[in-house]
């Protein structure tokens, strides 16, 4: 091979290797940006989610809150099948 | 499940009600004990063992009301923290009534209970206690940010996240009182007190015992809070009548003889209180021996001045990096390659000072960075703060609202840096942590302006000085900077002009008024020079009393001279509109030319702006700004041309509108893009 060869050859692969850095680097920014637009009002309001569900009242709160969740989808339901 | 409780009990040689008290506790069933003995004589020890509790013992000369209760909560482990004191016995339902008060809302972290006589307690302190307690009422509440601090250890339970918020000071007295300040002026932690929540208590001393607990509880009360008692002899007779008085009343249903012998005793206690109390809050002017005689705790010596203990502050950790940068030197940058400012995706890390929404120079670097996003760049933003730090997604969020709504992530401080192909300082304080930051190709400075100018001589100013010096590609925001760099201080840099945002600033549909001037008055902004603008209106008015004068750009009016109308701190649309409708704009610049006469140009505003190199460099002599010596007359003077000469109205609108026109943030983009590359291509070379 001849040097200049390799050369072109060395600099096609930095190049290629550089572009799927970008790449990775987009996709990365692209998802720490989205979490950070997601979890503003947490962090406007110093609101540690792990923290507060480690709590036992969090826990609870969760629970109250799942045992609801269940009781409006059955409400939802039935209300889609008497409708239909 | 409830929260677990702990109780911590300091103690030193407190057999005589230690008993008691864990019998109490183990009757409530408080959920943990931690005894903390500091040198007991008395077999406190023992006492406690033999109940259950766990005992930690520390030499006396470790003990101190905050740093034992600190290292009591450190210790124990339950989500509530009671802390009694070694002569206070719980009443029955004490732990009910803790538990329903911390019920009261999540924002409660203390929760204090009353103090109730014991039997044998002197009939002066039980009826003290008694009227104490009765005024925060029979009910549980919460107290808001402006009630009573008072907060009292001898009975008090801590949540485990408020303890950890606040601490106790580490002050050898009345600890719990400055913890009871911190919370009143807690933004989330709120006190709670419950009546139920009682212990027995009462230091039952004799006469001369109580005489000198008073020296030491108003020399404490000095020492950390600085409160001196008045005394005078009137006023303390009048004083002791009354309390007397109060006494004679509490004992009206027993015999005769009884009341004789303890109005006596009240008399000598008040009377010897208000000596002994004043006495202590004088200390430090009576002999070391004296005071250790007068004090029950035998404490002499010079009494300490009274200071306030103040935790760590993070915030001195931008000056720490600073110092850390120019003794250890800058980062090693990674190796170039050849093509590396050729690639057509860069990745560039703006590094930014603090901002407050409205601030001109983060809309130039935020405006940049939104069109280099859209040339394909990668961008990410690191908010470097000397004075604090927001979350990340609040800043972003901010950046977003309030300047350009860019895609690239922000970070606050370098926590988490991931390297870039280039790193661009914005602002002095941001040159000293980039340059202390590896896995970067180039470096490069955004200068928007000549920042030791902002300060008087300070390090400030010297460290605003000394970036210059670190070898950045400079990326100057006029041709003036751009020399001064190069010349003074022996960068190297290229230079890009200022864009304007032509989606908001153009001339508005509204008839333009012949009589109106609009200046920009912010005088927070030393380099705006707004004394001078307000002398140049001054005279202008008193040229042209007709002439209509609306000032912008600060919160508070300045004092002037002269009447006016005040914008505030006007938003883009609101001074768009101004800008239309004016007749002449002023805005003066000491240092590096600011955004506010391209803005006043694009509406159509013809303007004056002070004759200095940088507005020279941006505008020419005899370009669209009308140039004005460091004089309030010449100043008054272009205003009052601008005024009455029409055509020269004409002619320098004209020319203003066609200056803005390519004075885009896509053509700065443009132009910051070519610099970037050129900082790598240095690198190449």
């Amino acid at each position: 091979v001849e040097p200049q060869d390799e050369l072109e050859t060395l600099r096609a692969r930095v190049s290629a290797l550089e572009r799927e850095l970008a790449e990775r680097t987009e996709r990365a920014n692209a998802a720490v940006a989205a979490a950070q637009d997601r979890s503003y009002w947490l962090d406007r309001w110093h609101i540690d989610l792990n923290r507060v569900m480690a709590t036992r009242s969090g826990q609870l709160v969760f629970r109250v809150a799942k045992v609801a969740r269940r009781v409006a989808r059955a409400v939802s339901s039935i209300r889609s099948r008497t409708a239909r | 499940m409830s929260e677990t409780v702990t109780a911590v009990v300091p103690v030193k040689d407190g057999s005589r009600f230690l008993g008691q008290l864990l019998e109490a506790l183990a009757r409530e069933g408080v959920d943990d004990v931690l005894v903390i003995d500091s040198g007991s004589r008395d077999g406190s020890q023992h006492t406690a063992r033999a109940a259950g509790a766990t005992v930690l013992e520390i030499a006396p000369v470790d003990f101190g009301h905050g740093r034992t209760r600190n290292l009591g909560a450190e210790r124990s482990g339950g989500d509530i923290v009671a802390f009694l004191t070694q002569d206070a016995t719980p009443v029955a339902g004490w732990l009910d009534a803790l538990r329903e008060a911390f019920a009261l809302s999540q924002q409660v972290g203390a929760v204090f209970g009353p103090h109730l006589p014991r039997p044998e307690t002197s009939p002066m302190i039980a009826r003290e206690l008694a009227e104490f307690f009765a005024t925060f009422g029979d009910a549980p509440r919460v107290f808001g940010p402006g009630d009573a601090t008072f907060l009292s250890n001898v009975n008090a339970a801590y949540r485990r996240a408020c303890w950890e918020d606040i601490r106790f000071d580490e002050v050898p007295y009345s600890e719990d009182q400055a913890f009871g300040r911190a919370l009143a002026g807690h933004p989330l932690w709120r006190k709670a007190y419950h009546p139920g929540a009682a212990v027995l208590h009462a230091h039952d001393y004799g006469p001369v015992e109580f005489m000198r607990r008073y020296f030491d509880e108003y020399r404490g009360l000095r020492e950390t809070i600085g409160h001196v008692e008045p005394f005078g002899v009137r006023s303390a007779a009048r004083d002791v009548r009354t309390l007397v008085a109060a006494d004679r009343r509490y004992l009206a249903d027993r015999p005769a003889s009884e009341r004789a012998r303890w109005t006596a005793r009240s008399v000598a206690h008040h009377g010897g209180r208000k000596v002994f109390s004043a006495l202590g809050s004088r200390a430090d002017r009576l002999p070391a021996g004296l005071q250790r005689r007068l004090s029950l705790e035998k404490r002499g010596g010079p009494a300490p001045p009274p200071l306030v203990h103040e935790e760590a502050s993070l915030d001195f950790r931008g000056y720490a990096g600073i110092a850390a940068t120019l003794r250890d030197g800058q980062a090693p940058l990674l190796a170039p390659y050849a093509g590396m400012a050729d690639r057509e995706r860069l990745h560039i890390a703006f590094a930014v000072p603090h901002f407050d929404v409205g601030s001109g120079g983060h809309n130039i670097i935020f405006q940049l960075v939104l069109r280099l996003e859209r040339m394909g760049h990668l961008c990410s933003v690191w908010v470097h703060d000397l004075y604090g730090s927001r979350p990340d997604a609040v800043l972003r969020r901010e950046i977003v609202d309030g300047f350009a709504p860019i895609k690239a992530p922000v970070y606050s401080e370098f926590d988490h840096w991931y390297g870039a192909d280039v790193v661009v300082a914005t602002g002095w304080q941001t040159v000293y942590p980039v340059l202390a930051l590896d896995g970067c190709r180039a470096r490069a400075y955004l200068i928007n302006d000549h920042e030791p100018e902002f300060f008087a001589t300070s390090v400030e100013s010297e460290w605003a000085r000394l970036t210059y010096e670190q070898g950045l590609y400079g990326i100057a925001g006029s041709p003036w900077l751009r020399d001064l760099y190069e010349e003074r201080y022996g960068g190297r840099a290229g230079t890009f002009q200022y864009g304007v945002d032509q989606d908001v600033y153009f001339p508005r549909p509204v008839e333009r008024r012949r009589d109106t001037v609009v200046a920009y008055a912010r005088a927070v902004t030393p380099r705006r020079a707004v004394p001078l603008a307000i002398l140049a209106l001054d005279e202008l008015r008193r040229r042209r009393p007709d002439v209509r004068i609306v000032l912008f750009g600060d919160k508070e009016p300045p004092r002037t001279p002269f009447p006016f109308e005040h914008a505030g701190v006007a938003g883009y649309d609101t001074l768009a509109w101004l800008f239309s409708e004016a007749t002449a704009g002023l805005c003066l610049s000491m240092t590096n030319y600011s955004l506010m006469p391209q803005e006043m140009l694009a509406c159509g505003l013809p303007c004056v702006e002070l004759d200095r190199p940088s507005t020279r460099s941006v505008f020419g002599a005899d370009g669209p700004v009308s140039l004005a010596g460091f004089d309030a007359d010449a100043i008054a003077g272009a205003l009052e041309r601008l005024l009455e000469d029409e055509d020269e109205w004409a002619r320098r609108s004209r020319r203003g509108l066609e200056f803005v026109r390519d004075h885009t943030w896509d053509a700065a983009a443009v132009q910051v893009e070519r610099e970037l590359r050129n900082a790598l291509r240095v690198r190449e070379a």
